[in-house]
């Protein structure tokens, strides 16, 4: 369905930025070329104009987007209007065909730069790090955090068909990470 | 669908239902527990714990913990009644070097947990046992009296009130203290809600790595989170000193335990990431009406000691069942 040319395979699948770059440099141009590197120069430029070196804002409206999902409704204007800013950010009102094709594979390597940090020595750990969580319940917390940043937040703000596209995304990468997120997933969707 | 928003909108605030009915419980047995001069006297004493326990908020949403905080208030009783009393320093630069002080106890609890790598739980169990013997040293173990005696406008902290023309002084309804509560509760829900920072400390908690990864200094903002923590301690050890008159280097012992009762017990996860100022606030009003109410009962305090380490370990034991059971 999100089929793109295979000469971005390597592209998409490395998480590491500067990498990325290098291979998007030795690729040959075509009419998409613009829009990969808009994008690329999008997700890890500083939004905020700190000065700050060595940012995936992309990866960090994931995480607000689960840290809205955990919010209270009391707060629910403003909430509502930092997913409109994040969806403008994130690109998800594209329309483009070949645009959405990319975007879906660039959602998918966030994804997958998410799930990289998942198997880390302390995430997911209980009691301030002295219980470290096993495989299992890492994966299960990867899931939980992947679902909550993208259907997840999706159902609670109102928000599921416009981030259709993102939900997908997400979900698709999620079910390639490990055997038991297919059925996790589907759990979290039923409750 | 509106059923489940209903049942995780009462899941939310099932820890205010609680409260209702330990009031509700506590009024049957003694009429005098709704009277006004308790309930000014509550939100005296539940004042310190509310201010110390934004910190401590900010800390276990990162995954730590501040054990520190108990041995920062007594040290800042010290030092500030120290530089008064002994020094005859000014009252306001007083206060002003003890929660600096308090602020680089903080600090340097954030240098050893994120710099050093020490467990933050054995760091700052390092930090009160060092700044506890500090308040000994300083003070030779005896008290420094008569704080609000010679000055009287030290008394403003936890003394004074307003009365109903707004204007403080030695008598009035709202004690000044809890206005202070109030205010750092209104910029600790601030901080979290509405600011970077807030979201920094959420992210944090909740993935570490994937925080640095996105662009968050991490090891800064620890540094940060820890000398608020060790700000808002300072701030409850000024409270306590206006309240008690007087400088004990015994002050406040075993006090971090209680704040982390009201603070897991306002339903922020020990394992970060989780958590909400709102629910703070009502597990700061739970302990205090708690303690008040066996006060009333004429609860024995080693009873009482037992009540609170029971509610401790229930809070602790809700978090843990519900993530157990998440991943079951």
């Amino acid at each position: 369905m999100y089929e793109i040319d295979s000469k971005y395979s390597a592209y998409y699948n490395e998480i590491d930025p500067k990498k990325r770059l290098v291979i998007l440099d030795s690729l040959p141009e075509d009419e998409a070329d613009t829009f990969v590197r808009e994008v690329y120069n999008d997700r890890y430029s500083d939004h905020e104009g700190k000065g700050r070196k060595n940012i995936d804002w992309w990866l960090w409206r994931c995480i607000c987007l689960q840290i809205l999902y955990g919010r209270g409704n009391f707060l629910r204007r403003f909430r509502d209007r930092e997913i409109s800013t994040i969806k403008a950010e994130l690109r998800m009102n594209d329309a483009d065909e070949v645009h959405r094709q990319h975007l879906y594979h660039e959602y998918r390597n966030t994804c997958r730069r998410y799930l990289s940090t998942c198997r880390s020595g302390n995430y997911a750990s209980r009691f301030m790090g002295f219980r470290q969580a096993s495989d299992e319940e890492k994966v299960l917390k990867a899931c939980e955090d992947v679902w909550q940043m993208s259907s997840g937040v999706a159902k609670k703000t109102g928000n599921s068909e416009a981030m259709k596209f993102w939900i997908e995304a997400f979900r698709d990468e999620l079910y390639d990470y490990d055997d038991i997120c297919r059925d996790e997933y589907k759990r979290l969707e039923e409750e | 669908m509106n059923e489940n928003k209903f049942a995780a909108a009462f899941k939310q605030n099932a820890i205010w239902l609680v409260f209702i009915i330990e009031i509700a419980i506590f009024a049957y047995f003694n009429p005098k527990f709704l009277g006004l001069a308790n309930i000014v006297n509550i939100s005296r004493q539940v004042s310190y714990y509310g201010i110390a326990s934004i910190g401590m908020t900010f800390v276990i949403l990162i995954a730590g913990i501040d054990l520190s905080i108990g041995s920062i208030i007594a040290l800042v009783n010290v030092v500030c009644a120290y530089l008064m009393m002994n020094m005859g320093w000014n009252m306001w630069l007083a206060i002003l070097i003890s929660i600096a002080m308090a602020i680089l106890i903080g600090v340097l609890n954030g240098w050893m947990v994120a710099s050093i790598g020490i467990p933050a739980i054995i760091a700052t169990f390092a930090s009160q046992t060092i700044f506890r013997g500090c308040a000994y040293l300083l003070s030779g173990g005896l008290p420094i009296p008569g704080v609000v005696l010679e000055h009287p406008t030290f008394g403003f902290f936890a003394r004074w009130s307003l009365n109903r023309w707004g204007i403080p002084g030695d008598f009035g309804l709202i004690p000044i203290c809890a206005i202070i509560m109030v205010i750092c509760f209104a910029v600790g829900s601030f901080i979290l809600n509405k600011s970077y920072f807030g979201r920094y400390f959420y992210a944090i908690g909740g993935n570490e790595e994937a925080s640095e990864l996105s662009g968050i200094r991490v090891n800064k903002m620890k540094y940060l989170i820890y000398a608020l923590s060790g700000f808002f301690a300072g701030l409850a050890g000024i409270v306590l000193l206006s309240r008690s008159g007087s400088a004990q280097s015994t002050a406040a012992i075993g006090f971090e335990f209680e704040v982390i009762t009201c603070v897991v017990l306002g339903g922020v996860s020990v394992a970060g990431g989780i958590g909400r100022m709102s629910g703070v606030i009502a597990g700061v009003l739970i302990i205090g009406s708690l303690k008040s109410g066996m006060i009333m009962m004429n609860v024995s305090e080693y009873t009482q000691m037992v009540v609170q380490g029971l509610v401790l370990a229930v809070a602790v034991g809700i978090d843990c069942f519900s993530k157990k059971r998440q991943s079951n």
